[in-house]
Formats: structure tokens, C-alpha cells, sequence
């Protein structure tokens, strides 16, 4: 059987100078995580989570014990290159921005300045930080650093995302689109290896996961199974009346169990970007990360390679072309977006604040509100309204919706 | 390749924003400009220059030297000790190329800035002789013998180790060893037969004659003059210090074989102190067609006494070259250095935290520059002391960069040409040899280090 990453009696031991005071860190530990799987490695503060990604990638050496990543190990260049890796925090070269942290990351891989431009460009936006793009990331705060952090491990589009602790230090919109980013990348067929100590995001997105004590294995399974209380049922219903509700009582109580009525709490996460989106409409700057594209992942993670290429060319088009002969180009597809749109759910409306799609009747990109560089507005904005016209065309951004169910039940089964 | 550009980019974009280069150039300009103004030196024009470019090279090449390794280990000991090596390592570039990266950076931005400070210093030079008041004189003295790039020639030694070992074994043979030499180790006794054989070979008695002879003169097209530099000294002083020479200089084959004579031969005679240099102006014309050039010195018979030439005893000295190669072959000599500090932090940082990596660079550099010294003071001193001395301190002061052998002020200075051949030799031992040893053992080190291991 092959494994994305697999490890073998993996042991680090570390001591001091002297070799006394041994700590066993990890031991023992034979993790397998299967192809197109979201793996969570769990444990509390210091049981060994971060010394086994850090074997896994190199960093650190194995006292005992190997790793095996993609089939080989992650030194050879060809492997790190299928590999994206988030550190637990975001260590970053603070005298570069956003863009040029990406554009560096992203030269590492030998990714043709063009791809690599494009992927920047739609990352910065996808992790709302295309208004200060051009702001030292060492001015960053904590969780503006962390999405770079994300950003960066996601430029080469990899088949293994290995995240320590994706959520801390992130603002609930950005753990909600993180979490929302993994089940999109787990259905697009990559494999994702996690680590944390938030429960509720785990819980969330994992398939499978262990749980990790003093560096040793204590339980694994689904996440299902492990927590599937086989004895309690929950009925979920509209608005009942009173009777209603006695008669259910009455019914549940002849099957001999017990019951208890009472109306959902909202989530708070729910209510929190509810809260946000609300106050955004009332001010439009902020200096922080903009959340106006939260969850519009970027294009190329969610489109095949070939089509990433094919954008690239009509995009190089659009933006030698200016807007009036762009729009002329193509009104009729145009219009079939208009129509697309106008077919999609009611529940829509509070997302249409975090991703308004460009109106085509007017001239004025959305998005201009964004651009702190006065220069390059015009072809950026051609360009931009292309992409996001072709997001409709390629149904992409279609998928946002999901986000409203996603959120009252997140039955993930469906989503896969 | 392309990966080792970006890191190389990283490690410029780096130093640039950290503001380091602006503050240096900005710095280094000023006070350049400063001394150029300033400079003195023993008031003659060409007395003006020497001090100004001798003080200005080595200034430069001082803080770029420590510029050098300050960046370098900074760049790779706070990469590790900040961990955005996590997130560079972990992409498709191998240990080396990271290293290697960080080299051609640092090394581009030496280049650049060497490049900046040595045409400041350059231009400073060529430009002091049109803002100061000075005589024709002094003028044509500092283009002789600043503004050139002389050979020097030396006659060459004579061997004479065969004639000192037979010489020992006569003496061993008669048992003659013990009675001029009681207590002496056959090493120690060699040495002095042989310092005494040599001196021997500069000796001319009253009425006697030497000729040394040169191959390969090549002045420069518009060189008019050579220079004949000698010194004098004698085995019992006159009572005025001073003695008669006659020189001859020119291609003395012809009068020796009794052939036509077709390039004149520069003749003087002078009565002149001794222990004292005297520099003679020689016609360029006396230089044979295939680059001969023969000196002969004559010791009249009315010297009453034998004279002996000391060692650097002679020098000619022609313009094989323009001040600006050689200028600018002295500008290399300091980057070769730079690039041999680059590999030395490289190295350092490769398994060293920050401050440690920092001082054992320095200690280095410093020791570079006295390794000359150290070498000369040590290696006759300690013939004794044997094998611990030979296995452990004298190789390692051999593998030492040697910059006061490579000093470029040595050479421009006395507007000394810096050959192609010498050029080559430090390269060869400051870049081809050292830099990549040091390369080498970086690597092999960092490959197997723990990036990630917290160094306490
Ligand atoms: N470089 C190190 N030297 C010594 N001990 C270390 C080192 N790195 C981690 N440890 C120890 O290893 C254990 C596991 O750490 P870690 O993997 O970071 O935990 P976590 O699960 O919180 O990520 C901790 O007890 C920690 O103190
Ligand atoms: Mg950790």
C-alpha cells in the first residue's frame, strides 16, 4: 500500500551537549496518511507534533526511524516541490513585501514569471492582502503574517499540504476560509497533513486523526467513528408551535427516551462574520487584511494546469486591450453570467458583500476600491473583471455558496 | 541556477533594505572625498598621492572586508536563527544552492561597491594634479613614478648549494668543521656557509668587474626612461662612505663579441655614499630588440676597498604598463580577497551561531594580515622544535589567506607592475584554492546540520 507520508518507527531523541537529559520528543511514531486524505495530528502543547513535521521536511533528523513523503524523501528536490509547507508561525524576510515574499517563494520553484505573477496576484487577493501588498511584511500583524504564511505554501499548487497549526493567530474569517480552503483542496484529490490543538477545526475538516501524547500515538481513527454517539439522535426542524412541540414530546417519551427542546444557538463563528460584514458596509478602508474576497480561493488551485496556462494567455490579452473593446469582445457571455447569477439561492445575499461580482453594466470595477496604486488601475481592473467574468464562466465561484450550508451543517460527506 | 539567482537576489534586496549599503557607500564617499583633500604626505605631489591612495585602498578594502563577513553571517546565522530557512529549505532548492546563493549575492554586491570606491579613488587621483599648484617637476616626477605601472627587474640569484655542500664536506673531511664551527648543528652551519657563498657572488674588488643581465625588457611604446635603482655597501667603510662605481647599461653583447654596435649603451661613473639607494634615468633605447639588457658595474682600482652589494641591491625599473591596469589588477587583488572572506563567513556561519561565527572571521582576517610576518618570525626560529610544529601550527598559518603577501597598497604604491602572472597566483591561491576549500567544507557541513535544532 502506498502512503502520501508515511513514517517508520520515527524517533527523535534530543539531549543536551552532554547527551543527559534525554527528551523523547517523538517515538516510535509509524503515522500513515493516504493519498487525498485531510489527516489531524493532535496533542497538546509540547507532545511532539511539530518535531514530526519538522522530520518529515528535513529540518530536523531522525535519532531512529524514517519518513517517507510522495514515495521518497523530501530532500530530493522533485518531492519538496509537490510539498507546501505552513510553519506554526510565519517566518518571514521582513524587509520584503507581500508580493516580492511570494515572487521569492515562488522563483524557487522555477515557476515562469508569468505563472508566477498570476499565482501572486491571485493569492494576495485570496488571502485579503492585495491592498498592502507593497507594505513590508515585517510591519505585519501576527495573523496578516500568518496568511502569507498560507499564501506562500500555496504557490506551487501542491499535492501535500503539510499545515502546523493552520488557525492560530488568524482571525475567524480567516480560520473559517482556511478551513473552507482544505475541503477544497481535499476534493480536488490533494492530500493535506495538519497539526493543531483546536479541536473545533479539526473536528471540522479532519477524515482522520490521532491524537499524540509524549510523542506517542494514543488513539486513531475517523473522526466520525471516534465521536459518533451511537445512543443520541438530534431532529433539526423549522419554527413549531407549542402543540407541536408537546406532541413531539409525547411521542418521544412513549419510545422511552429522554428529550429536550430547545432553539439552536447560533454559531458564534456565524454570528461574528455576520457582525464584520455588517460594519464593512459602513466603512470601506481598513489597514488590516480585507476580507472583501475571503473565500474566493485562488483560480489556479482549483482549476487544472492546462487551464491555468490557457488563463494566462487570454488574461495577457484582456490586459493589452482596454476595457470598452474587453466588454465589447463579450457581451454575450456576459449576459449568460448576468442570467447565472440571478438562478443562484436567496442565501447568497450575505456573500455578495464579500464577492460582489463585477457589474457589468458599468465601467467601474469593483474591485478599484482596493488598488492603492493609482498607475497600474486600469489594466489591473481589465484584467480583473476578465478573471472574475471568467470565474463565472468556469462556475468557480459558484462553489461560495456552499459556504452558507457548510455552516448551518457542515456535512462534509456531500461536499467530496 | 535560476535558483541560486533568487536567494543571491534575496541577499542584496536584503543588505540594501537593511540600509547597510546606503550608509556605507554614503560613509566611505565622504571620507574619501575628505582625504583627498587632505592628504599630505612629505609635501611633494607624488608624496601627495602615495599617501592619499594608500590610505584610501586600505580603508577600502578594511570595511569591505568587515562589510563582507558582517553580511554574510549575518545573512545565513539569522535566516536560521529567525527560521525563514524552514520555509526556503522546505522548496525545491538544495542546501548548497542556498549557500551558494547567499555567496553570489554578497559577492555581486562586493563587486559593485569595490567598483564604486575604486573609481572615486581612481578619479581623486588622476584629478589632484589639475587642483594643486605644483612645478613641471614635480609633475613629470609623480607621472615617472606614480602614474605608471614599472617592472621590476632583479638580478637573479646565484645557486650556490653545491658548492656549500662541498664546501661542508671538505671541512668534515679535514676536521676542520669542529674547529670553526664548535657546537653547530650541520643546518646551522650550512645556512651560514651558504649567506657567505652569496655574498661572495656580489662582491667586486677594486679593479674588478660584474655584469648582470635581463631578459624579457619590455617597456611600454611611450616609455622613455628606464631606472636603474642600486645601493652600495662595503667590507671596510672609506673615510668619506663613499665610493667610485662605473656603470654600464645597454645590450653589452656587442662590445663583448665585438659586433656592430646598433643600440647605444648608457655609460656614467660617480662617486656617491654607500648604504644610500640612488636612482639613475636610462634612455628606453638601450633595450636590445629581443628585450636583452645587460648592466655592468665597474669598481675602479682607486676603490681601497672591496665593495659588497647588500641584498635588493639592484633594480630596473621600466613602465610595462598604464597606471590604469594596473589600477584596476589591484582592484581585483581586493576582491579576491573579498571573495576569500565571503567563503571564510560562508564557512563560519555554516556551523556557527552569529557572534562566534562573527569573531572567528575576524580573528582570521587579522591573523591574515600578519601571516607574513608570522611565517618569517616563526618558521627559522623553530627549526628546532620539530614535529609538533611542523604537523599542527605551520600548515595552519600556510592555509591562512596570506592578504599582506596579495596587498595591492604594496605594489601601487611604488607603482609597481602587478604582472598577469602575479595576478594569476593569487587566484589561483586566494579563490581557486582556499575559497573552495572553504566552499566545500561548507557544505559538507551544512548538509548534515539540523536546521532546525535550536543552537543554545
Ligand atoms: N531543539 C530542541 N531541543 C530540545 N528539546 C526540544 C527541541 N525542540 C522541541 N523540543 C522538545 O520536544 C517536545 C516536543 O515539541 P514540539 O514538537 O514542538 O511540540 P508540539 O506538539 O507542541 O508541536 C517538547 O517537549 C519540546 O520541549
Ligand atoms: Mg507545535
Amino acid at each position: 500500500m502506498d502512503y502520501a507520508v508515511e513514517t517508520i518507527d520515527l524517533t527523535k531523541v534530543f539531549s543536551d551537549w552532554w547527551g543527559r537529559n534525554k527528551i523523547y520528543a517523538v517515538d516510535d511514531l509509524n503515522l500513515k496518511v493516504n493519498y487525498n486524505e485531510v489527516y489531524g495530528l493532535l496533542g497538546p502543547n509540547g507532545s511532539g507534533k511539530t518535531t514530526t513535521l519538522k522530520m518529515l521536511l528535513n529540518l530536523l533528523y531522525p535519532t531512529k526511524g524514517k519518513t517517507i513523503l510522495l514515495g521518497a524523501s523530501s530532500s530530493d528536490p522533485k518531492i519538496s516541490a509537490r510539498i507546501g509547507y505552513m510553519p506554526e508561525e510565519s517566518y518571514l524576510y521582513r524587509y520584503l513585501n507581500a508580493r516580492e515574499t511570494l515572487n521569492f517563494y515562488g522563483s524557487l520553484f522555477k515557476l515562469p514569471s508569468k505563472i508566477r505573477k498570476m499565482r501572486t496576484e491571485s493569492l494576495l487577493d485570496m488571502v485579503g492582502l492585495k491592498a498592502v501588498a507593497n507594505r513590508p511584511v515585517g510591519t505585519f500583524s501576527k495573523g496578516m503574517a500568518r496568511r502569507i504564511g498560507l499564501a506562500q505554501a500555496l504557490i506551487n499548487d501542491p499535492e501535500l499540504l503539510i499545515l502546523d497549526e493552520p488557525t492560530t493567530g488568524l482571525d475567524p474569517m480567516g480560520t473559517r476560509q482556511m478551513k473552507d480552503l482544505v475541503l477544497k483542496l481535499a476534493k480536488r484529490g490533494k492530500t493535506i497533513l495538519l497539526c493543531s490543538h483546536l479541536l473545533a477545526d479539526v473536528e471540522d475538516i479532519c477524515d482522520r486523526i490521532s491524537i499524540l501524547y509524549d510523542g506517542q500515538i494514543q488513539t486513531e481513527g475517523k473522526v466520525k467513528d471516534l465521536l459518533r454517539q451511537t445512543n443520541k439522535k438530534q431532529i433539526t426542524t423549522g419554527n413549531l408551535s407549542d402543540t407541536a412541540i408537546q406532541k413531539i414530546k409525547q411521542l418521544v417519551e412513549k419510545e422511552n427516551a429522554e428529550c429536550s427542546i430547545s432553539s439552536p444557538v447560533e454559531k458564534l463563528e456565524t454570528f461574528f462574520i455576520k457582525t464584520v460584514i455588517t460594519a464593512r458596509k459602513q466603512r470601506k478602508v481598513t489597514s488590516g487584511a480585507v476580507a472583501d474576497s475571503e473565500n474566493a480561493i485562488a483560480d489556479f488551485l482549483v482549476e487544472e494546469q492546462k487551464e491555468e496556462l490557457k488563463r494566462a494567455e487570454i488574461l495577457d490579452k484582456l490586459v493589452s486591450t482596454d476595457v470598452s473593446t474587453e466588454q465589447k469582445a463579450e457581451p454575450a457571455k456576459a449576459e449568460e453570467a448576468v442570467k447565472m447569477e440571478k438562478t443562484l439561492v436567496a442565501d447568497r445575499e450575505l456573500l455578495e458583500n464579500l464577492t460582489k461580482l463585477p457589474d457589468t453594466s458599468t465601467a467601474q470595477p469593483t474591485h478599484a476600491k482596493q488598488k492603492a496604486e493609482p498607475v497600474e488601475t486600469d489594466t489591473i481592473s481589465a484584467g480583473e473583471q476578465a478573471k472574475n467574468l471568467l470565474d463565472q464562466l468556469t462556475g468557480e465561484k459558484e462553489s461560495q455558496n456552499d459556504e452558507q450550508q457548510k455552516k448551518g451543517n457542515p456535512d462534509k460527506d456531500s461536499e467530496k | 541556477m535560476s535558483r541560486i539567482w533568487a536567494v543571491a537576489k534575496n541577499t542584496i534586496r536584503q543588505a540594501v533594505r537593511l540600509k547597510t549599503v546606503a550608509f556605507l557607500v554614503l560613509a566611505l564617499l565622504v571620507v574619501l572625498l575628505l582625504m583627498g583633500e587632505n592628504a599630505s604626505g612629505d609635501g611633494t605631489l607624488k608624496g601627495r598621492l602615495q599617501t592619499f591612495v594608500s590610505y584610501s585602498f586600505s580603508l577600502t578594502s578594511l570595511v569591505l572586508s568587515v562589510f563582507t563577513i558582517g553580511l554574510i553571517v549575518y545573512s545565513l546565522t539569522n535566516d536560521i536563527k529567525q527560521k525563514q530557512i524552514f520555509t526556503v529549505l522546505t522548496k525545491p532548492i538544495r542546501r548548497s544552492q542556498l549557500l551558494l546563493g547567499k555567496l553570489l549575492g554578497v559577492f555581486i554586491l562586493d563587486f559593485i561597491l569595490l567598483a564604486i570606491f575604486s573609481f572615486t579613488i581612481y578619479a581623486i587621483a588622476e584629478l589632484t594634479p589639475r587642483f594643486i599648484n605644483t612645478s613641471k617637476q614635480e609633475l613629470n616626477r609623480a607621472k615617472n613614478e606614480f602614474f605608471t605601472a614599472r617592472m621590476k627587474l632583479t638580478p637573479q640569484k646565484v645557486d650556490v648549494s653545491e658548492k656549500v655542500r662541498k664546501m661542508y664536506q671538505e671541512m668534515k673531511k679535514s676536521g676542520k668543521l669542529q674547529q670553526k664551527f664548535p657546537n653547530m648543528s650541520q643546518e646551522a652551519i650550512i645556512r651560514i656557509l651558504t649567506w657567505r657563498q652569496e655574498q661572495w657572488t656580489r662582491a667586486v674588488a677594486p679593479g674588478q668587474e660584474l655584469i648582470w643581465e635581463f631578459q624579457n625588457v619590455k617597456p611600454l611604446e611611450d616609455a622613455q626612461s628606464l631606472f636603474l635603482k642600486y645601493k652600495y655597501d662595503v667590507s671596510v667603510n672609506p673615510a668619506d662612505l663613499k665610493v667610485t662605481g662605473a656603470w654600464f647599461v645597454g645590450d653589452l653583447r656587442q662590445i663583448q663579441y665585438g659586433a656592430k654596435v646598433q643600440t647605444p649603451v648608457h655609460e656614467f661613473a660617480r662617486k656617491e655614499l654607500i648604504r644610500t639607494y640612488y636612482e639613475e634615468e636610462v634612455p628606453s633605447n638601450v633595450v636590445a630588440d629581443d628585450g636583452y639588457l645587460a648592466v655592468g658595474f665597474l669598481s675602479p682600482p682607486l676603490n681601497i676597498t672591496t665593495i659588497l652589494f647588500p641584498e635588493d641591491y639592484l633594480q630596473l625599473l621600466y613602465k610595462a604598463d598604464t597606471f590604469t591596469a594596473n589600477f584596476i589588477r589591484a582592484s581585483l587583488l581586493i576582491l579576491f580577497r573579498l571573495t576569500l572572506l565571503a567563503c571564510l563567513g560562508i564557512f563560519a556561519a555554516s556551523f556557527l551561531s552569529f557572534p562566534v561565527a562573527l569573531l572567528l572571521c575576524l580573528a582570521v582576517f587579522t591573523t591574515a594580515h600578519l601571516s607574513g610576518f608570522v611565517m618569517e618570525a616563526l618558521d627559522p626560529a623553530t627549526h628546532d622544535v620539530g614535529l609538533f610544529y611542523s604537523y599542527t601550527i605551520k600548515p595552519l598559518i600556510h592555509l591562512m589567506p596570506q592578504f599582506d603577501k596579495f596587498s595591492p597598497v604594496k605594489f601601487i604604491i611604488p607603482a609597481q607592475l602587478i604582472t598577469w602572472k602575479f595576478l594569476a597566483e593569487a587566484f589561483a591561491m586566494l579563490v581557486c584554492i582556499k575559497s573552495f576549500l572553504l566552499i566545500i567544507l561548507s557544505l559538507c557541513i551544512f548538509r548534515f546540520r539540523e536546521v532546525a535544532k535550536v543552537v543554545t
